[in-house]
């Protein structure tokens, strides 16, 4: 099958900044909502369809300033982005009330995703950071964030510069020159993706958004893998001329994120955060995997997309949770699997699919990450572990906080549960994340580009 | 006959698992009665093959036999290969567990009727016996982390079974905190294993090791594993957290605490013993660790006063002492050690709910009666030491104390970061605000 026309490039663009513009000039209702959804769930089919057909059309060589094009980690990538949202949203469509703006967070990610050269990443990129900053500027908070953000936008322009200075600025990332990665470069280049990516210590901004933003808004912002992306199109391929201690550096700094992040939602109380940072930590792992080596690449995909699923599988069960009860009293416990007993056990579930457990997807991940660490980094590969385990006992806090103990709002009627047909997308999310548990190699014989 | 016995003996607890999750999610409400029928006929199933399986390795001792199936999933050069054991050892672990599941499931029958955790309680179970049947078996570290894992899940999920009081939950994240630690154990043993003889095979790894294979880093294989070990055989210094996981329903504490789980820890340092052979000093810290902690829990154990805490002090000095029979060289001991001890324990803690009556009424327990008390160490020392010792092991020793100083110190780092860091936001933010101050 062909889909030749570069008019489907632009579809998952067209499609979602249209909807954006038309809601942030008229009033819009829960319809809306819906649509949004739907919106959603077509786009995942449409990646669905590009990125099991093996012929798809690439519009390469284009090298125009705005340069948007299927690649196969590109298209997996928004796959997952819309996959997961909808994952999320779905179950608790009623529950929620989406922002104007999210449609333009997730245009702006499908535009990161999509973006095949460094201005079409720094247009939507800035496009998508840009968002939270007006909220900011009027509340007069969120400093960091938005030195942050000038700071990569700054390293952005200097890198620009530099590929200005070699005629390689129009020039997709992914046929870059090796010769072009001299030590400011790779420098440069490594400060941004470890900032988008809100990797140790260009992380702080993250904290910024974490509590302040609703998870869908962040999971927007956070899913489309910036940092992923442009590692893994622009450094990937010219990794192997680094010199070794620069590639140590850059892998101990990720394992020491995770760490970070870990020891950081262990020592937190709000229990939104806490999950934020569990998410941070296992996706601060995803780049060491990408680092390492190809057979713990092939394991970083994997863990792409066990984290994006159930990441939001378990940012949308605690937010439908949140709704009902509105958890901010002071508590040791919460209790809630006495009034939802079924997603506390999906909650369970995704939460040892995130960590390792046996049978769950991320135990494949761990052992094939860590095989592969090991085979040159047996130092860094003992980082990893304690950092995985790290993340177990942050996973169980929060689900000991919030599902399990006595409740405090003991005069709270029964049986909250959703019914079976609401919570179906958890479950089919679950199931394949069993399955790639079970038969790793179905998945990650579908893992080569 | 043998390959066709153990394939059924891997596989037919994950189909019985399936099965029992599959009713969960599609909400088919299985009457007790009907469960635990089942159950029934499932354990005398699992028994038989078990002993058919015990049975045909005893008569084929030394020698043992190696199961392979295909590979489990291949990335690159790296294989994870689906290799199993059949030894006297797995064997004889394997029957232990049926055996005794199969106990609890009986006993469970009429303890938790019309409980309404019973059916999550048998699926733990079940994930308990598949994990067990995975270690016994493993050939290779890799494989047994698999079993490891899901033991100490089921494990942390029945200590949290009455999830609405908060003891139990408390109790549960202490011992999900201890496994997780010493689970890295595990991992890193397979890690380094990897790393220095490319293989985690417990069958090959001893001849490499023959033949002059590796150095001085082989010996942290060995520590890995023994650190491993001890969270599950709560020796120390991870032993806190076991008497404190009796929260759980009484057969799960029977099973675990009592029986199957705690002698994890020795399995596993008899699964590598032929790799401990080639460095004593290994079998001295192994002796060391559990002389100590036999000592300790003794002693500790003396000053509880409900009959369960007192068992689980008890279960640890025995595991304690199978840790030193290890280190002396007497496996075979060992392992009878631990088949006795596991089959006494669980008869003591199910009995345990029932210990006034018992004490009136029970044979045994009048038998018991009438043996004098006169311990050893009474007569060794005077009063005023033993007051003094008495006195710390009320306290577990400070050991919780200083555990919980050397986190403080872990964590204090990180404490000293965070605040730095939100200084450091804080000034952002009124940077922010100069700049956009109204003139």
């Amino acid at each position: 099958m062909k889909l030749s026309a570069p008019l489907m490039e632009i579809v998952p663009l067209v499609s979602t900044f249209g909807p954006a513009i038309i809601s942030s000039f008229y009033q819009v209702g829960k319809r809306w909502q819906e649509s949004v959804l739907g919106l959603l769930g077509v786009l995942f089919l449409f990646f669905a369809l590009i990125f099991f057909t093996n012929d798809f059309y690439a519009s390469s060589h284009s090298h125009s300033l705005f340069d948007v094009r299927y690649n196969k980690i590109s298209v997996f990538i928004g796959l997952l982005y819309c996959g997961s949202l909808f994952t999320g949203l779905y179950p608790v469509r009623r529950t929620i009330n989406l922002s104007p703006e999210f449609l333009f967070y997730v245009a702006g990610g499908l535009g990161i995703i999509l973006a095949n050269n460094l201005p079409t990443f720094l247009l939507f990129w800035t496009f998508q950071r840009a968002i939270p900053m007006r909220a900011f500027l009027k509340e007069g908070t969120g400093g960091t964030y938005i030195f942050q953000h000038l700071m990569t936008f700054i390293c952005f322009l200097i890198l620009m510069g530099f590929a200005w200075n070699e005629g390689l600025l129009l020039v997709p990332m992914t046929q870059m020159p090796a010769s072009f990665f001299t030590w400011p470069v790779l420098l440069l280049t490594f400060v941004i993706v470890y900032e988008a990516h809100g990797i140790f210590p260009f992380h702080s901004w993250v904290h910024d958004v974490v509590g302040r933003l609703p998870w869908y808004e962040f999971s927007a912002i956070f899913l489309t893998r910036a940092g992923i992306l442009l590692f893994v199109q622009l450094l990937l391929p010219t990794l192997k001329f680094d010199p070794d201690v620069f590639q140590i550096l850059l892998l101990s700094l990720s394992i020491f994120s995770s760490l970070y992040w870990s020891l950081r939602g262990i020592l937190e109380e709000n229990f939104a955060k806490k999950t934020t940072y569990l998410y941070i930590a296992q996706a601060s792992l995803l780049l060491t995997g990408m680092q390492a080596n190809l057979t713990a690449a092939k394991g970083s995909y994997l863990h792409m997309m066990v984290i994006s699923i159930a990441g939001t599988s378990l940012f949308s069960i605690l937010g439908y949770v949140n709704h009902t009860f509105s958890l901010k009293r002071r508590s040791q416990f919460y209790g809630m699997a006495t009034y939802y007993p079924k997603l506390a056990t999906l909650f369970c579930l995704f939460g040892f699919c995130v960590i390792g457990v046996p049978l769950g997807a991320s135990h494949i991940v761990e052992d094939v990450v860590i095989t592969g660490l090991l085979e040159y980094w047996p130092y860094l590969g003992l980082g990893h572990i304690f950092a995985t385990a790290l993340n177990g006992i942050l996973f169980f806090l929060i689900f000991t906080k919030i599902f399990l103990g006595p409740s405090p709002y003991q005069n709270a009627p029964g049986d909250h549960d959703m019914s079976q047909g609401q919570m179906l997308p958890y479950l089919l999310g679950f199931l394949l994340l069993l399955m790639i548990g079970l038969m790793p190699s179905l998945f990650l014989e579908h893992i080569t580009w | 006959m043998a390959n066709s016995l153990f394939t059924l003996m891997i596989f037919s607890p994950l189909l019985w698992m399936g099965v029992l999750a599959l009713l969960f999610f599609s909400q088919m409400k299985l009457a007790e009665e009907r469960l635990s029928n089942a159950l029934k006929y499932y354990s005398l199933y699992m028994v038989f093959l078990a002993l058919s399986l015990a049975v045909v390795t005893f008569l084929h001792r030394p020698s043992f036999l190696l199961v392979d199936f295909p590979d489990w999933f291949q990335v690159g050069d790296y294989e994870f290969k689906l290799r199993f054991i059949v030894d006297l050892l797995g064997a004889t672990y394997a029957l232990l567990a049926t055996a005794l599941i199969g106990v609890i499931f009986r006993f469970s029958r009429n303890y938790l009727h019309r409980e309404p955790g019973y059916f999550r309680f048998v699926f733990l179970l079940s994930t308990l016996l598949f994990g067990l049947i995975v270690v016994s078996f493993s050939r290779s570290i890799d494989l047994l982390f698999i079993g490891w894992e899901l033991v100490g899940t089921a494990s942390v999920l029945l200590i949290s079974y009455f999830y609405d009081k908060s003891q139990p939950v408390v109790h549960a994240t202490r011992a999900i905190i201890s496994y997780r630690i010493c689970d890295m154990g595990i991992l890193a043993g397979a890690a380094w294993s990897h790393h220095y003889l490319h293989t985690t095979d417990f069958v090959i790894i001893p001849t490499l090791l023959d033949h002059g294979h590796g150095g001085v880093g082989l010996v942290f294989i060995g520590l890995f594993i023994t650190w491993a070990s001890l969270a599950k055989a709560g020796q120390l210094p991870m032993c806190s957290w076991l008497p404190a996981a009796m929260e759980g329903p009484t057969p799960s504490s029977a099973i675990f605490y009592g029986a199957l789980s705690v002698h994890l820890g020795p399995f596993l340092l008899l699964r590598f013993y032929d790799y401990f052979a080639h460095f004593p000093i290994l079998l001295v810290l192994v002796g060391l660790i559990g002389g100590l902690s036999a000592i300790y829990a003794t002693l500790v154990g003396r000053t509880r006063s409900d009959a369960k805490t007192m068992l689980a002090y008890a279960t640890i000095s025995q595991v304690g002492l199978i840790y030193i029979e290890i280190a002396l060289g007497f496996t075979g001991l060992a392992l009878f050690h631990m088949v006795t001890h596991a089959s006494l324990r669980t008869y003591q803690f199910l009995r345990s709910s029932s210990l006034i009556q018992d004490f009136y009424e029970n044979p045994v327990v009048e038998h018991n009666k009438t043996i004098q008390r006169k311990l050893f160490f009474e007569r060794l020392f005077s009063v005023s030491v033993r007051q003094r010792v008495y006195v710390h092991a009320l306290h577990g020793f400070h050991l919780d104390y200083f555990t919980g100083r050397i986190i403080a110190g872990f964590l204090f780092p990180m404490r000293v970061y965070l605040k730095w860091e939100a200084r450091w936001m804080e000034f952002d933010t009124r940077l922010l605000k100069f700049l956009l101050r109204k003139k």
